[in-house]
């Protein structure tokens, strides 16, 4: 996982994880490893603790960005809490022509290079899937959760959560290679107050393989 | 009316067009050729250089365009000159509109109208249909390069799966177009040819006066009012493999002759298919067949020919650097001529090239191409039928 990705992870996290006021001191922590088949470490997975009894919402909007270099969406996945305000720079030479028509957020930014449209508000869970309309090989995604608690697994496939408060959770594993279906990856969680949790998920099928661009050079474009 | 339809489009662009992109390129080569007499020259070595032209030499020079007219309105135009005495030293390749509203489901529509190039070819994917792999194209697709563009109307179906589950984008083309009646004619008389030029919208193939089709004053003519068509498909498999296949058929009138050219409507059909596997970031294999017949003249049955050409393409990029190998195969053989002369070409290609970027605006190509083909139409020239061409090419290529 980039170490830009995992900045911005970090900081979406912090902006929305802070618990409440009023809320109990004493939390648990959850530690969630994925792997392969072959044992290796699943990177960049999404991983969310979605609480039996819904989390307050949060007080301030949270921002992130979900950049475009090399006709890529950087990073490929993004996940973000509801009412997340997500910034789209194009990075590249070229111009690009952002859509989605997934359920949770249909959009489109009109053609454009820089930093040419305000941000989109995501306002509703579940998985937005964007395309650009000019480079058909351009998949990115963004998964909405009301959930504070969630990230992204790194290099090794781990995930620390913290500051959870006692409760029942769904924790939910989501990855856009992912070849098992992913309720059967759900795990039903009973937390206590100060308790360390450690959950360890492997695969049944390993991921599917990355696809790639020819980066930004302007020279390509198929006939 | 080719040129009034044009014309007409090029009015289209004095909308207010909101962005514009400009592209200069340059190729220069040094060339040594050990060919017969090229095609170009009169002769029918199937090299674009000869040994009396070659040396320093013009590649080409390219101008290209591309403007958004509106968000789903787009304008591409390209024009190339190459130096080889053509009849205009700078003219269009393409010009065209293509209308792309974004999807408001998993079926997305395009049309595109204007003169492009049919979605056949998985060799030519840079801008002004130039090949990433090398500097010479297949035999295939110099064949279209230099005796297939569209000058019509194309509309393409795509189903983009990969916005939903599924690992699949799939695309549907139909097209309807005129002014390719010529077409197959360069195909009956010189056969297959491996090059990288490409045939201008209002110019020859040949030079004037030379080559094997010397008459013609145009190349891309209607002559016998007849639309013709393609339908084709496509899949891709997650970015890692790409299938394509269609069906072209020009619907020439072999019948309806052109006076002032002394030549008929050429009847050319074909079938092709192509497969592109890029299962890393290093390595891309390509291979493509095509298979097809073209007929011409009043004669009941008229003259006719079939050929076919497959190719397979291994390319692997490091870095900078990219190495191609290409194999090319490929046949032609006439079955009918109210002359009684049959024209046949047989013959296999090998493309070995080294390319290296040295910045993003300059790069260079050094290209080793050999072909071997026993052609009968060399017996009437007076030359050996059996030809063994070698040709190497430096390539100092500039692009803004």
């Amino acid at each position: 996982m980039h170490a830009r990705s995992l900045l911005l992870a970090a900081c979406v996290t912090a902006c929305t994880v802070l618990p409440p006021v009023g809320r109990p001191v004493v939390a648990a922590e959850l530690s969630v490893t994925i792997q392969n088949p072959d044992g290796r470490g699943v990177s960049g997975a999404v991983v969310i603790a979605e609480p039996a009894v819904p989390a307050p919402r949060a007080r301030t909007a949270a921002r992130a960005s979900m950049d475009q270099r090399e006709l890529q969406f950087r990073p490929e996945v993004l996940v973000v809490r509801t009412g997340t305000a997500v910034d789209f720079p194009n990075s590249d030479q070229v111009r690009h022509q952002v859509y989605s028509f997934s359920g949770a957020k249909t959009f489109q930014l009109a053609l454009y290079a820089g930093r040419a449209h305000p941000p989109v508000v995501f306002d509703k869970a579940g998985l937005v899937t964007l395309g650009c309309n000019i480079h058909d090989g351009m998949i990115g995604y963004i998964y909405v959760t009301d959930s504070p608690w969630f990230g992204q697994t790194d290099d090794q496939g781990r995930l620390q959560l913290d500051g959870l408060p006692a409760g029942s959770y769904t924790l939910r594993i989501w990855h856009p290679r992912l070849s098992d279906a992913a309720t059967r990856l759900d795990r039903q969680l009973n937390l206590q107050a100060e308790q360390k949790s450690a959950i360890d998920i492997r695969l049944t099928r390993a991921l599917r393989a990355p696809t790639h661009t020819h980066g930004s050079d302007k020279r390509w474009e198929d006939y | 009316m080719k040129g009034a339809a044009l014309a007409g489009l090029c009015c289209a662009v004095s909308l207010a067009t909101s962005a514009h992109d400009f592209d200069l390129s340059v190729d220069l080569r040094a060339v040594s050729s050990r060919g017969q007499t090229s095609y170009l020259n009169g002769g029918l070595g199937k090299l674009r250089f000869d040994q009396t032209h070659d040396g320093l030499r013009l590649g080409s020079l390219r101008l290209a365009y591309r403007g958004d007219i509106t968000d789903s309105l787009h304008l591409t135009a390209e024009a190339f000159a190459y130096g080889d005495q053509d009849v205009n030293p700078l003219d269009l390749t393409e010009l065209h509109l293509s209308w792309r509203p974004v999807p408001k489901s998993l079926w997305r529509t395009e049309l595109k109208l204007g003169a492009f190039y049919p979605a056949i070819s998985l060799e030519n994917r840079m801008r002004g249909w130039r090949s990433p792999y090398s500097i010479s194209f297949s035999a295939i697709n110099s064949w279209i390069g230099e005796e297939l563009r569209t000058i019509g109307g194309e509309y393409n179906l795509d189903w983009l799966g990969q916005q939903s589950d599924s690992n699949f984008n799939l695309g549907f083309t139909a097209a309807v177009y005129g002014w390719n009646d010529p077409a197959g004619v360069v195909m009956a008389m010189r056969g297959w040819s491996l090059h990288d030029r490409q045939s201008t919208l209002f110019g020859r193939v040949g030079r004037y006066g030379q080559g094997v089709i010397d008459g013609r004053k145009l190349f891309y003519d209607d002559i016998d009012g007849r639309a013709g068509f393609y339908l084709g498909a496509s899949a891709r498999f997650r970015g890692l493999l790409e299938a394509r296949l269609m069906h072209y058929d020009n619907r020439g009138d072999p019948a309806a002759e052109a006076p002032a050219i002394d030549d008929y409507a050429w009847r050319t059909r074909f079938d092709a298919f192509g497969l592109r596997y890029t299962p890393d970031e290093h390595w891309t294999a390509v291979w493509q067949y095509l298979r097809g017949s073209t007929a011409a003249g009043a004669p009941v049955p008229p003259n006719d020919w079939r050929f076919d050409s497959q190719f397979l393409l291994l390319s692997w990029r490091h870095g900078r650097h990219r190495l191609t190998a290409r194999y090319d195969d490929f046949s032609m053989q006439q079955r009918v001529s109210y002359f009684g002369a049959l024209n046949d070409d047989r013959g296999h290609a090998q493309t070995y090239v080294w390319l290296y970027d040295i910045n993003p605006r300059w790069s260079i190509a050094l290209e080793s191409l050999q072909i071997d083909s026993d052609l009968h139409s060399r017996s009437w020239l007076g030359e050996p039928q059996i030809a063994h061409e070698r040709q190497l090419q430096l390539a100092l290529r500039y692009d803004l």
